[in-house]
């Protein structure tokens, strides 16, 4: 490959990973990137694969970049999805970034199934709602969707209340969960975009 | 006293804290690079190597300022340059400028409050080794 082909390959991978920006956003960096190189270049004692290698694989550096912004954007929007989308980049950067994704998992699914079953409840009255009933020794209780009948003494106790119930619940979780998430994403500002980001030279170090 | 054998994963986790504390401090760096006026990445980073002896991967000065942008730190503008092709150029707004001072202050009360914590571990160490210390 010609140096120039091999620049122009490293940019067009940088570009194809740069998903999830706007259109502005990644040409700004691949020039910021581009005119990099070929500062970098006219040092004669350069060499263009050390410099590339000097930038790191175009995929982590793209990555380096996706997980900076998503996580501002999610620091800032209330938007399930961008928030979503940046928990699951943190999770990739580890364990931490892993439990908050499960928590915002868990906490949009409860939500969201709430949500549901308030909706369901109109078009099938008698197959959602909030059963109680002696189950052997233990009272027992079953929510959501069922298709027989239960017999009694099981029998439903919230009926056309599960409506605003589920309602409030549901929204409530949603709220709770994007209010934690935002809190983590704050919280945790340092820790999340540059997980392996630092070259170890410690001989260079003067400390 | 025994010699002491360091293990790998000891190497390896000391290696690890040392990878964190210059993490943490990335950010301070590459603000106070920027107290004497507008830089570009490639001169930041210079600067840098030249000052505080922090190399880092070039690779990643670019994300670093593109958070502090969208943080409201820096500015960044592109300027033609003599060179013959542009050159993004870096400045501190008045946000980062306070940021900066905050940390600078933050750094020096705390890197003297644990001279003093450290002095007898350094003490310790380069003087006499063999010196019971009581406790």
């Amino acid at each position: 490959m010609t140096p120039e082909a091999l620049v122009n390959d490293y940019l067009a991978r940088l570009r194809a990973s740069l998903i999830g920006l706007t259109v502005s956003e990644r040409e700004d960096i691949v020039q910021e990137i581009q005119m990099h190189i070929r500062e970098r270049i006219a040092d004669p004692q350069a060499s263009l694969e050390a410099i590339l290698a000097g930038l790191g694989p175009a995929a982590e550096l793209a990555q380096q970049y996706r997980t900076g912004i998503l996580v501002q954007r999610a620091r800032r929007s209330i938007s399930p999805l961008v928030i979503l989308r940046a928990a699951l980049r943190w999770a990739t950067t580890g364990i931490e970034g892993f439990i908050v994704f499960l928590i915002a998992i868990i906490g949009y699914a409860t939500g969201v199934s709430f949500l549901l079953m308030a909706l369901l409840k109109p078009s099938f009255p008698h197959n959602t709602g909030l059963w109680v009933g002696p189950d052997q020794f233990n009272l027992s209780f079953r929510m959501g969707m069922t298709m027989a009948n239960p017999t009694p003494p099981v029998h439903e106790v919230l009926g056309w209340w599960l409506i605003p119930l589920c309602l409030i619940i549901g929204s409530l979780s949603l709220a709770l969960t994007t209010k934690l998430l935002q809190f983590l994403f704050r919280r945790f500002r340092w820790r999340v975009p540059f997980a392996s980001a630092i070259q170890t030279r410690p001989a260079m170090m003067a400390f | 006293m025994a010699k002491q054998v360091i293990s790998p994963s000891e190497a390896e986790s000391s290696e690890r804290w040392e990878a964190q504390l210059r993490k943490g401090c990335l950010e301070m760096a590459v603000l106070a690079s920027l107290w004497n006026g507008r830089l570009y990445g490639l001169e930041i980073l210079r600067v840098l190597e030249r000052d505080s002896s922090l190399v880092l991967a070039e690779g990643t000065i670019y994300p670093i300022l593109n958070r502090l942008r969208t943080e409201g730190l820096v500015l960044s503008e592109w300027v033609e340059a003599e060179a013959g092709h542009p050159r993004k150029y870096y400045e501190l707004t008045n946000i980062g400028r306070e940021r900066a001072i905050r940390m600078a202050e933050t750094w020096t009360q705390f890197s003297a409050g644990l001279g003093r914590l450290i002095e007898p571990v350094l003490e310790n160490n380069y003087g006499n080794n063999n010196v019971e210390r009581p406790l």
